[in-house]
């Protein structure tokens, strides 16, 4: 598939992108290497992945990494419980080799994701997803897999890859990862979008809303963005959710009251509720989140 | 182009890659190669996105990556600039060279002077030229014997000082050039060039950065914290699930014990903004934090209120209300407080970490105290905002520096990693 042919396939998914974006998935592709993805949490990392599934056709793996993931929680894992029933329930038998044997074998296997992925018939894209939470032992092991795309279980002995799978790695960079890790993948840095790209994003994700709102919210998101004060800054899909709010509110002009209604879809914080005041008109929000006003609170959801 | 000009090009680039530190093996050459050939050369924008994807693998890497690629594949038109300009330079010094061999001789003898120092006088501007052309006029008549020799000396002197300059503007030119992000331009900068407006960034990065550490810290220690001793009671327990099998292990947990830090921030005058910086990493990494005692010092050295601490923001403020800000510096009347405390601050458990330029009153007496310090706390370990590059040029910090262990910290980026350095 060629650059050209890739374009294509986003553009069919309604996926916004830009050009390094896309070259960069080429190249991934191409040389059949993973892609580690890293930027600020919202930008979109994990979006890439469900959209390669889609624009390839191919089903979507994901491995979610936390503190403690272990090779039996992202390989596999010997079904035990079904061990031990076999193993009372065949105790008299003679054939102990047999009966070992027989243990080890696929019909107690429970696979994990990561094992799912290489012995699928079909390609997948194999997404693992925020890496940067996972442990260093977790990292290292997935070296193996990633560079030679097989895995040794002790039992079984190497399990190779019966088809390639497209694998996406994501971080949000909350710890450096190894060397070792980078250097066997193509790299991708994604920033927040400018205000164009949002506008496009907006537009094709919502594609009716009114125009004159979606450049409001996309231009105070903006703002809100490049303020030093507003910690955690809104994400994408934080956009979107507030344009959505608004447009459910019956609101076609972003004024200060009705940002102040809604707000909290955009913000998480009440600190940066505060400072978000003084960024969009100057002057502090007096009482920060109205969560009277808030659909979310009220669904139980802030 | 053929394939194995365009091949060895990128052998040239690779290793220009590996030059500015980029770590960058056969694979990716390779690799580079294969995807080269699949594409448009012309498109420059592509070529420069997919072995960015292929020889950059962090965001500081890409930084490097963009500059080496642009000064490496030169687009044509850019290229024939460069030659149009390469080649008016070249007549430019041709002329110039005829004319310093002109202006450069006395009695009508040419100056005894060294090659390079002649092609110095060559690339001075013209307003410099003519100084020394002045010069030379006016002291004409009042050298006696051997004015060649005297005349070259002259111009000598001048010619190491322009060459000094020159130098110090390249390095300030090297200091200037920021990198597309501006948060790494904030990490490398030295502290104490920082304008006002960098504080809240740097307090921002400072943040984040901590963060990091302090996550990749709190891992490790839970990968470090079993002790490799079976927990017999947990394992049988835990077997009774698995029909009194011993499926999973249980070990017990070892025993940590916490370092104590006792740090000793210096907040006279311009080394405010430093402590401040080290008191915003050391306090939000929480090892350190939960375990640390702060003390200020100016003339005399004070205890901080931890809960004072909380919010650095309001530290400039804390410390300007203290009285301690804008007084001079006395190490060892604050090293000689803290040794006197009762309770015993420091002990054989303790860290004394010290936050200062090494400039006080009174050298003797500091390091005097510095070495009553070090016999009774633990380890003592010493932050210095002073570029480590003016180290053998600065007496107090020669002293210091042979009393205990002393981490260069003039940048954002030093200063993260001696605070990793120090929790690890």
């Amino acid at each position: 598939m060629d650059i050209t042919a890739l374009r294509a396939r986003l553009d069919a998914a309604h996926y916004i992108y830009d050009d390094e974006l896309v070259t960069t998935l080429w190249v991934a592709l191409k040389l059949g290497r993973p892609l580690l993805i890293e930027g600020a949490a919202g930008v979109g990392k994990t979006e890439i992945a469900k959209v390669m599934a889609s624009a390839l056709d191919r089903e979507l793996v994901r491995l979610q990494c936390y503190e403690g993931l272990d090779e039996s929680k992202a390989l596999y894992e010997w079904n035990y419980q079904k061990q031990l029933l076999s193993i009372q329930v065949r105790m008299n038998r003679q054939d102990v080799d047999e009966l070992t044997r027989s243990l080890f074998s696929d019909d107690y296997l429970l696979q994990r994701p990561l094992l799912r992925s290489i012995r699928s018939e079909e390609p997948v894209v194999l997404l693992i997803d925020e890496i940067d939470k996972s442990d260093e032992e977790f990292e290292a092991f997935l070296l193996e897999l990633l560079s030679e795309m097989q895995v040794s279980i002790p039992e079984v002995g190497v399990v190779r890859a019966r088809t390639i799978p497209f694998v996406v790695l994501t971080s949000n960079r909350t710890r450096p990862l190894s060397e070792a890790l980078r250097r066997r993948c193509a790299y991708l840095y994604i920033q927040y979008p400018d205000l164009n790209k949002e506008m496009a994003i907006i537009r094709a994700k919502l594609p009716n809303v009114n125009e004159h709102l979606a450049v409001q919210v996309a231009q105070a998101v903006h703002d809100l963005r490049a303020a030093d004060a507003i910690l955690k800054k809104p994400s994408i899909a934080e956009t979107l959710d507030w344009v959505s709010a608004l447009e459910a509110l019956g609101v076609s002009d972003l004024t200060p009251e009705s940002a102040r209604r809604t707000l909290g879809f955009a913000l998480k914080s009440s600190e940066d509720m505060e400072a978000a005041g003084a960024v969009l008109s100057g002057q502090p929000l007096e009482g920060g989140h109205d969560h009277g006003h808030c659909g979310r609170c009220e669904q139980g959801q802030s | 182009m053929s394939s194995g000009v365009y091949l060895e090009k990128l052998a040239e680039f690779s290793s220009l890659l590996r030059r500015e530190g980029l770590a960058v093996g056969v694979q990716e050459t390779a690799d580079a190669g294969q995807i080269l050939s699949c594409l448009d050369l012309t498109d420059r924008e592509t070529v420069r996105g997919a072995l960015q994807a292929v020889y950059a693998k962090s965001r500081e890497e890409q930084a490097v990556f963009r500059q080496a690629f642009d000064g490496f594949f030169v687009s044509l038109e850019q290229r024939e600039a460069l030659r149009r300009r390469h080649e008016a330079e070249a007549r430019e010094l041709a002329q110039r060279r005829a004319q310093a061999e002109q202006e450069l001789r006395v009695n009508g003898k040419p100056m005894e002077l060294r090659e390079d120092l002649r092609e110095v006088y060559v690339r001075m501007d013209e307003e410099k030229r003519e100084q020394l052309r002045q010069m030379m006029e006016r002291t004409r008549g009042l050298l006696g014997r051997n004015p060649e020799k005297l005349y070259g000396n002259f111009v000598r002197s001048v010619f190491t000082r322009f060459l000094l300059e020159q130098q110090m503007a390249l390095e300030d030119a090297a200091v200037g050039v920021e990198p597309a992000d501006p948060d790494l331009a904030l990490l490398y900068r030295d502290i104490s060039k920082f304008r006002e407006a960098d504080v809240p960034r740097a307090a921002a990065l400072i943040a984040s950065i901590s963060r990091q550490v302090d996550a990749e810290l709190s891992r490790r220690k839970r990968g470090r914290s079993h002790s490799g001793k079976l927990n017999f009671r947990r394992t049988i327990r835990k077997g009774l699930e698995t029909g009194g099998s011993f499926y999973r292990l249980s070990y017990r947990r070892r025993r940590r014990t916490r370092q104590r830090l006792v740090l000793l921030c210096d907040v006279s005058g311009s080394m405010l903004q430093f402590s401040e910086f080290a008191l915003r990493f050391l306090k939000s990494m929480s090892e350190a934090s939960e375990s640390s005692e702060i003390y200020l010092f100016s003339e005399e050295a004070r205890l901080v209120d931890s809960f004072a601490l909380q919010n650095m923001d309001a530290f400039r403020d804390y410390v300007r209300a203290s009285g301690l800000f804008g007084r001079g510096t006395d190490l060892g009347s604050a090293l000689e407080y803290l040794c006197r405390q009762p309770p015993a601050v420091l002990g054989s458990s303790t860290t004394l970490i010290i936050l200062s330029d090494t400039k006080t009153i009174n050298l003797p007496r500091a390091a005097q105290s510095l070495a009553e310090a070090r016999r009774l706390a633990g380890k003592v370990l010493w932050l210095n905002p002073i570029p480590e590059g003016k180290w053998p040029y600065i007496r107090s910090i020669q002293t210091m520096s042979a009393l205990c262990q002393m981490v260069p910290c003039s940048t954002l980026d030093e200063l993260a990693r001696a605070c990793r350095k120090m929790m690890t």
